[in-house]
């Protein structure tokens, strides 16, 4: 059962009514509530969020209080139910909004427009609060209204055209990146919006847009096309940038190579071939650029010779920039993680024991923590009747008419 | 310095923060030499578009933390700032006698912000990685991929802005937890564990199912959705439209607008569980329209139609896109040296205290006066003395990134 009255984190004064679904939203209000939030999720009544239906599931068997991705987005918050599309919902969101610091959602215009849940409407209720949007597409323009799954903002922000390998379609990365990023940075512009608001004593509206998050993070393509205005780089490379950037297979499995020109000594030294130091097509970075394939060669042959943690360790006492493709299972049995407590694990009165990974950041003073996520309405009671003093037979009534 | 630290003062830098870039003749920022412009071009160091875009509205002066009057002088501005932000190797601070304990001593309540790829604890803090290997180690690129063609990256070095994103965010975090004790902090982003959750949905289904699943493209395991190929846009053949089907009512629409209603009525594509089944006949279908149109025309009647699909962007169109424009998220920027250009805006948009591209990116060194005589309260000659002693400079050793 988790505990919302002793929080460690850093955020553990704030309180946020969070309307949001899916993976970008349900993430940055798990980062806020990780990290000592109290944050009231509002879902659906009946279905809930729709990252319930989505899997992993225990044993395959889809249950909407079991859905991996649900449980993992959406922990340590305080869940209830609300159909804000109603009259009596959208009131209720309100006087929700009035004792909170921050309200978040993931709507378009037309669907703000059509709820009559603007900043404005929220900053009736109060004038502090901060109304975070996090959508593919911003509050306008011309695709503000588009429909917007992670695959749409990570083919829209540039990134998708440049994955994959030169010969066949582009390749988005698993899960839900683009939404991870937008999710992420809608943390963040939350948390600086909020400490204005301490100073100045008054809220703002704050956008974050998918696709300009995207767009934001371009490495040096967006820069080099901007700036320079070639299009020298703008092509699909596989899995190698050069030679020294790309991934190998090893006896048993994959590392990746990150060689950067000053890292060669090291990378000759993890690969114990003294032989490389000393051939003049390596003897510089543009002797090996020019070299590229001999030098492709040369490291397809070692990495065939190395399991994938002998390659690691090697580079690890060299210090090269070498890592292992690991696998989900690898990062479980990982002694690093374990040594540094990475992980834990999470009861849940369904699903059983689950591991998951621990906050992006490791803030002593005052340390994150996750607690399970809540079932569909759990925290009704707790909500409505304690923090905006409803009577239980009005829970009735409400559930009754559809509203929770 | 590089990517991932840089990431991060820039959200702080972008909101208004005074942001101080601390380099030095012989520890300069790497991102100034990847600027692709020949090494024979007059400040090269001071051109590199991706040093200048991740390191706008920033000043840069130069300490050479080596020296003790450096260090000393880099205590004394730490003394006067609230956040100092670090991606060094996991033990270079500890060397430099820069750590959490000596900036506390000048300033109790500093928060400092240690970025290292590993962690700066555990048996394998010693390793060296960029941000490739972070999504390497994290695990994503073992769940990405092409179908049976084993692991792939990304495009970019995904470590470093997702790791700066969340020391900003953590960094912010921390401020407001100082505003209520007064107590700062030393906090810790490996990049490695900052990149996890990324994919925590496959963490918590492994524990769930003892397995993770194949990579698969640009599929999902429940809606219809990959890349589809466009007719030749302003001569580019390599053109490519992204779709993504859920609901019954969703592929009705697409069926629709595509032209193939009756597809909407084909036994192989009755269900959601169907479509899946049979997504490579659905993809010819859908193929057969789009390659008929360019990605935008495509994208805009799905869209007009209520189907989810966006242009799959070449960064040069993205850098023209009309939704881009609308939105005036490039801005342009004047620097002394590089010229006149376009980068892209501020991706926190607050409403009432908005962001926007103010300070050009720094050229090396070039506030050394600002901060030595103003924040510093140095005279002429202590001034010159640091730069005959190259403790300060005006130009980088162009020898550390050969």
């Amino acid at each position: 059962m988790p505990d919302h009255t002793n929080r460690t984190g850093p955020l553990s004064r704030l309180r946020v009514l969070d309307l949001t679904s899916g993976v970008a939203g349900p993430w940055c209000t798990k980062l806020l509530a990780d990290y000592g939030a109290d944050v009231i999720k509002a879902e659906p009544p009946g279905t809930g969020d729709d990252a319930r239906g989505h899997g992993a599931f225990p044993d395959g068997v889809p249950h909407r209080e079991e859905s991996a991705l649900f449980l993992w987005l959406n922990t340590s918050k305080r869940g209830i139910t609300l159909d804000v599309r109603t009259a009596t919902g959208r009131a209720l969101a309100l006087r929700l909004a009035a004792r909170c610091d921050a309200v978040v959602h993931d709507w378009r215009p037309a669907e703000v427009a059509a709820l009559r849940l603007g900043y404005d409407d929220f900053r009736a209720a109060n004038p502090r609060i901060v109304v975070t949007s996090v959508t593919a597409f911003g509050q306008s323009g011309p695709y503000a209204d588009w429909l917007q799954p992670n695959l749409i903002s990570f083919a829209a922000g540039g990134q998708h055209y440049l994955a994959g390998d030169p010969d066949r379609e582009p390749l988005q990365s698993a899960g839900y990146q683009a939404s991870y990023q937008a999710g992420a940075q809608a943390f963040g512009a939350t948390l600086a919006a909020l400490w204005d608001a301490a100073q100045a004593g008054e809220g703002q509206a704050v956008e974050v847009a998918g696709m300009e998050v995207m767009a934001s993070i371009m490495e040096l393509y967006v820069p080099d096309a901007a700036y320079r205005k070639s299009e020298a780089l703008q092509k699909r490379r596989g899995n190698f940038m050069s030679a020294a950037v790309g991934i190998y297979p090893t006896a048993d499995g994959h590392i990746g190579i990150h060689a950067m020109p000053k890292n060669w000594p090291q990378l000759v030294e993890a690969m114990d071939a003294r032989w490389m130091a000393t051939d003049e097509r390596f003897a510089d970075n543009r002797a090996r650029l020019m070299h590229d394939d001999e030098l492709s060669a040369a490291l397809y042959g070692w990495a065939a010779t190395v399991t994938k943690h002998e390659a690691y360790e090697r580079a690890g006492k060299a210090r090269a920039p070498v890592a292992p493709v690991n696998t989900v299972g690898d990062l479980l049995e990982s002694e690093h993680l374990r040594e540094r407590g990475f992980f834990h694990h999470i009861e849940h009165p369904l699903a059983g024991s689950l591991p998951h990974p621990g906050a992006p950041a490791r803030m002593p003073a005052s340390p994150p923590e996750q607690s399970g996520a809540p079932m569909l309405g759990e925290h009704n009671v707790d909500v409505y009747c304690g923090m905006l003093g409803l009577a239980p037979a009005d829970l009735a009534t409400l559930s009754a008419g559809g509203v929770i | 310095m590089v990517w991932a630290g840089p990431v991060a003062t820039r959200f702080f830098a972008d909101m208004g923060a005074e942001v101080i870039k601390v380099e030095s003749a012989r520890a300069w920022d790497q991102l100034r030499a990847l600027h692709f412009l020949g090494g024979d071009t007059e400040q090269w160091w001071n051109k590199s578009a991706y040093f200048n875009h991740n390191n706008r509205n920033k000043y840069a002066c130069t300490l050479d933390l080596q020296t003790d009057r450096g260090r000393e002088l880099a205590l004394r501005l730490a003394a006067q700032s609230d956040l100092v932000f670090e991606n060094y190797r996991a033990n270079v601070l500890e060397r430099l006698r820069l750590d959490y304990d000596d900036l506390r001593a000048v300033k109790p309540d500093i928060i400092l912000v240690s970025m290292p790829s590993h962690g700066k604890t555990g048996p394998e803090a010693h390793h060296v990685a960029y941000g490739t290997n972070v999504e390497q180690l994290s695990g994503l690129a073992s769940l990405s991929g092409y179908a049976g063609m084993g692991p792939h990256k990304s495009a970019i070095a995904y470590g470093d802005p997702n790791a700066g994103a969340h020391a900003a965010a953590a960094a912010l975090a921390a401020l407001h937890h100082r505003a209520r004790t007064g107590e700062g902090q030393h906090i810790e982003v490996a990049q490695w564990e900052a990149m996890i959750p990324n994919i925590g949905e496959f963490v918590l289904g492994y524990g769930m199912t003892g397995t993770q699943p194949e990579a698969d493209g640009n599929r999902h395991f429940s809606r219809a959705q990959g890349v589809y190929p466009c007719a030749p846009d302003e001569g580019h053949s390599d053109a490519w439209v992204a779709v993504s089907i859920g609901s019954d009512a969703e592929f009705a629409r697409l069926c629709a607008a595509i032209g193939r209603p009756e597809l909407a009525d084909d036994a192989r594509f009755a269900d959601v569980v169907s479509r899946r089944h049979n997504q490579d006949a659905l993809d010819e279908a859908i193929a057969a329209w789009t390659s008929q149109r360019t990605q935008r025309e495509a994208a805009r009647a799905l869209q007009a139609a209520c189907v989810a699909a966006a242009p799959v962007l070449r960064i040069p169109e993205l850098l023209q896109d009309e939704h881009m424009r609308a939105r005036g998220f490039w801005e342009p920027v004047s620097h002394a040296v590089a010229g006149t250009w376009e980068m892209e805006g501020v991706t926190w948009r607050l409403s009432r205290t908005p962001g926007h591209v103010r300070v050009p990116p720094p050229m090396y060194g070039e506030h050394n006066d600002w901060v030595l005589r103003e924040l510093l309260g140095l005279g002429d000659e202590e001034i010159a003395d640091l730069e005959r002693e190259g403790v300060t400079s005006r130009a980088p050793d162009l020898s550390v990134h050969a």
